[in-house]
């Protein structure tokens, strides 16, 4: 008797574990339709230049399915000059990580959606799950991109499993530059949601294949890393990332202008190009640039003998550190467009987050300096 | 004596002076026998510590015990409470084998005093270092004959002086003396130099004067002591592609490394620029975070057991590393409370907690004001308390000098973690 009523209890206890199991969600809405019951976050967090932004969320010009769309105009003007602008769906709205809100989105492997250009071509540098900082931090900052989009809809992914989910305020978010779409972007995005397929796998980093560019020209989707790294007298420096005065190869080059005032009392400004922006070693990305014998660039001076201390890649250390570095320099600038090589046989680049950097001081210009640069590559 | 006798005595000598001679001419021949230490290249290209016909891994600290008060000028060689005493049974207890003294100044019987001590009572031998003159004022010509000549008198007593003694190791030439290559550091030029208008190239000319100097100066070394290898002391790999030509002679390299929890690439890098076998003479980590502004003893031992794993797993034998690692010098025994503020005495007797610099490599820490997270004062590996015990500050070790000893005695390597 004891006996049954122990598989009998057994039973019991496992069937609503088994009927769980099942229960899983397979699935988890961020947006469907506008009005509809499932979605989940907000559209709320409004990023750089926000006034350059328009958002309609029931768009019922063509729909990936359902009856709307979430319409974006990107207007490029630069209202709040900042160069960039993007959204963060939250929760609750206006989250940036000072309340408790999010999702426990334990068992989700990739997030989904469709998105289409109005006319194609246009460029969303990235597009994230995750990432908000705060007293109450996300779990997990997930990227990718930049993405060039299609007149038609496209279904893109995600991947997010072996990620921690344990905690997700923002749900999805996208931010694009001036610099990739001047003349501004219209786009759509559709039937947004997190999925839950157990046959994905975590994402390794691969190999990037040569030549893996940090600059082409303004608008190239070859670009990689962001001239966040701004260091010492960062007020002296102006940074264009689009002019058209000479480039040496392409529409655009880089203008650097350093005015030597020492605004932050330093006497010394550089600008390091990281992945993603604003990191110092405290983010695990970058790139396994493995496959690189030498980074090239091309550069010239304003004048001619302006003198740039160091020309780098890699070398930036954190938690999470580039596995090697190279340096050159002092080098003194020609009036003419120049090319430099950075030599990296032996060097381990299979981790870099700083892809390139450049430093000077006012002692060695005590007028400023004002040079171009171009073509920066891992080749 | 009579004339048979004589015969006989003649005799005796002519057959005997043949074989003397003979032996003689054999014993000058004959190979010497191996250096008591020198550095062994084996089959698969790593490089070994000998001494005395067997390996040895330099499992070291980096020593200048000044008491809380003092700064860098007391003569603790003369201190007749013996400082080195008390540290060498602490330093014994933990596994340490070896110290690294900087610069040896002062009474040389004091000195001879303290390695002695320190060989004799327990089996600690010493690393002897010279700044090359870095420090003095005004900068160093390493361009000038003068001022090298002054130096290279300076080298070759330490090492007339010294090289008998039992308990020392090895020669270190210079800590970081590259960076005036690069005019960061005590920057120095000749006329010569300042003539030529590339900026690039004057570095190169200023390292290939400093790196012969120092080549010159091994060799003169090697000619009166051919027991003790003599190591290029060098701020991380820099300028070591100029060494590659200019200084070939040198036995090793001893590098000064601050890279965090990782040195990176470091020991695959170094045999590619110039294949000599590495001492990290100078890493470690501050054990005060400055974010949080309290004393975090966890932060520091985190730092050293991962920087000696690696340490590990590059030293000969190890088919997954470089194999090009002799051991290390931790930077170091005990905390300096006269480092903050030199010119201030006052300052001497307090542990200051402000930081000197910053270092991203050490990231605990690194949202302190202006990111300067990396307290000088703080070193240590072993604290100093203002309560005195048999006169001197007593010393109370810190958890990295637990966690290192328990590495010591059974090193886990990350291969070997990892295949768990």
């Amino acid at each position: 008797m004891k006996k049954w009523l122990v598989v009998l209890l057994a039973l019991s206890f496992s069937m609503p574990a088994l009927g769980l199991a099942e229960d899983k969600p397979k699935e988890f809405v961020v947006y469907a339709d506008k009005n509809a019951k499932d979605n989940h976050f907000i559209p709320s967090g409004w990023m750089g230049d926000y006034g350059d932004i328009k958002m309609d969320d029931q768009a019922a010009d063509n729909p990936h399915t359902g009856t709307t769309s979430i319409k974006f105009v990107y207007s490029a003007k630069k209202l709040q000059n900042q160069g960039w602008a993007g959204v963060y769906w939250q929760n609750p709205a206006n989250n940036w990580g000072n309340k408790k809100g999010g999702f426990d989105l334990t068992g989700m492997t990739k997030l989904t959606f469709w998105a289409k250009g109005a006319k194609g071509g246009e460029v969303i540098l990235k597009i994230m799950v995750g990432g908000i900082k705060g007293t109450y931090p996300d779990s997990s900052a997930i990227e990718i991109g930049p993405i060039e989009l299609t007149d038609t809809w496209k279904q893109y992914t995600v991947n997010l499993a072996g990620k921690d989910l344990t905690y997700i305020n923002g749900g999805f978010g996208w931010t694009t530059t001036v610099d990739l779409n001047p003349e501004g972007a219209t786009f759509y995005i559709d039937d947004i949601k997190f999925e839950a397929d157990p046959s994905l796998k975590p994402e390794t980093k691969k190999q990037e294949t040569m030549p893996f560019y940090v600059y082409s020209d303004r608008s190239s989707t070859k670009n990689h890393f962001i001239p966040s790294g701004w260091m010492g007298d960062y007020g002296d420096i102006k940074y264009e990332g689009a002019t058209k005065e000479d480039p040496y190869l392409g529409d655009s080059c880089i203008k650097i202008t350093y005015n030597g005032k020492k605004a932050q009392g330093a006497g010394w400004a550089g600008i390091f190009w990281q992945n993603p922006a604003n990191n110092w070693g405290n983010v695990d990305a970058g790139f396994d640039l493995s496959k690189t014998t030498s980074f090239t660039f091309w550069a010239k001076g304003a004048k001619g003998g302006e003198r740039i201390e160091e020309f780098k890649v890699g070398g930036i250390m954190g938690e999470f550190s580039d596995s090697d570095s190279a340096v050159i320099g002092p080098v003194i600038l020609n009036k003419e467009w120049t090319k430099y090589t950075i030599d990296l046989k032996g060097k381990d680049m299979s981790y870099v987050i700083g892809g390139f950097c450049w430093s000077t001081n006012v002692d060695n210009n005590p007028e400023g300096a004002t040079f171009y640069l171009d073509e920066l590559k891992y080749e | 004596m009579s004339p048979l006798s004589l015969r006989g005595h003649f005799s005796l000598v002519w057959r005997t002076v043949p074989i003397l001679l003979l032996a003689i001419c054999f014993l000058a021949a004959a190979p010497r026998g191996r250096p008591k230490v020198f550095i062994k290249k084996l089959k698969n290209n790593h490089y070994q510590l000998i001494v005395e016909h067997k390996p040895y891994i330099i499992k070291g600290v980096c020593y200048n015990p000044i008491p809380i008060s003092q700064n860098y000028e007391y003569d603790w060689w003369s201190d007749p409470n013996k400082p080195w005493i008390v540290d060498g049974k602490l330093m014994k207890d933990m596994g340490i084998n070896t110290i690294r003294l900087y610069q040896v100044d002062g009474d040389s019987d004091a000195v001879k005093r303290v390695i002695r001590d320190l060989y004799k009572n327990y089996g600690i031998r010493t690393i002897l270092g010279s700044w090359l003159g870095f420090w003095e004022y005004p900068c160093p010509f390493y361009g000038d004959k003068k001022f090298q000549n002054k130096v290279k008198k300076e080298v070759l007593e330490m090492v007339s002086l010294y090289k008998d003694e039992p308990g020392v190791l090895m020669w270190v030439l210079g800590n970081e003396n590259n960076y005036s290559c690069l005019g960061t550091v005590n920057p120095w030029s000749s006329d010569e130099i300042d003539k030529e208008p590339d900026p690039q190239k004057q570095k190169a000319m200023r390292a290939k004067i400093y790196y012969s100097f120092v080549n010159d100066l091994t060799r003169e070394i090697h000619k009166i002591d051919s027991d003790h290898p003599v190591a290029l002391g060098n701020g991380e790999l820099v300028g070591l592609e100029f060494a590659n030509k200019y200084a070939r002679d040198v036995d090793l390299v001893a590098c000064i490394i601050y890279r965090g929890k990782t040195f990176g690439n470091l020991f695959r890098s170094l045999k590619l620029t110039f294949d000599k076998p590495i001492l990290v003479s100078e890493f470690g980590a501050d054990c005060y975070d400055a974010y949080l502004k309290k004393e975090d003893q966890n932060m520091q031992a985190f730092f050293l057991e991962s920087q000696w794993r690696q340490i590990y797993e590059n030293l000969a034998g190890n088919k997954d590393g470089a194999g090009n690692c002799l051991g290390g010098t931790i930077f170091e025994w005990t905390d300096e409370w006269w480092k903050h503020d030199q010119s201030n005495p006052d300052s001497w007797s307090v542990h200051d907690t402000t930081s000197n610099w910053s270092n991203g490599s050490y990231y605990f820490d690194i949202k302190a004001e202006g990111n300067k997270n990396m307290n000088e004062e703080w070193f240590g590996i072993v604290a100093l308390s203002q309560d005195l015990e048999q006169g001197i500050n007593k010393r109370v070790p810190r958890k990295a000098y637990y966690v290192v000893r328990e590495f010591w005695k059974k090193p886990i390597l990350n291969n070997k973690r990892n295949k768990k």
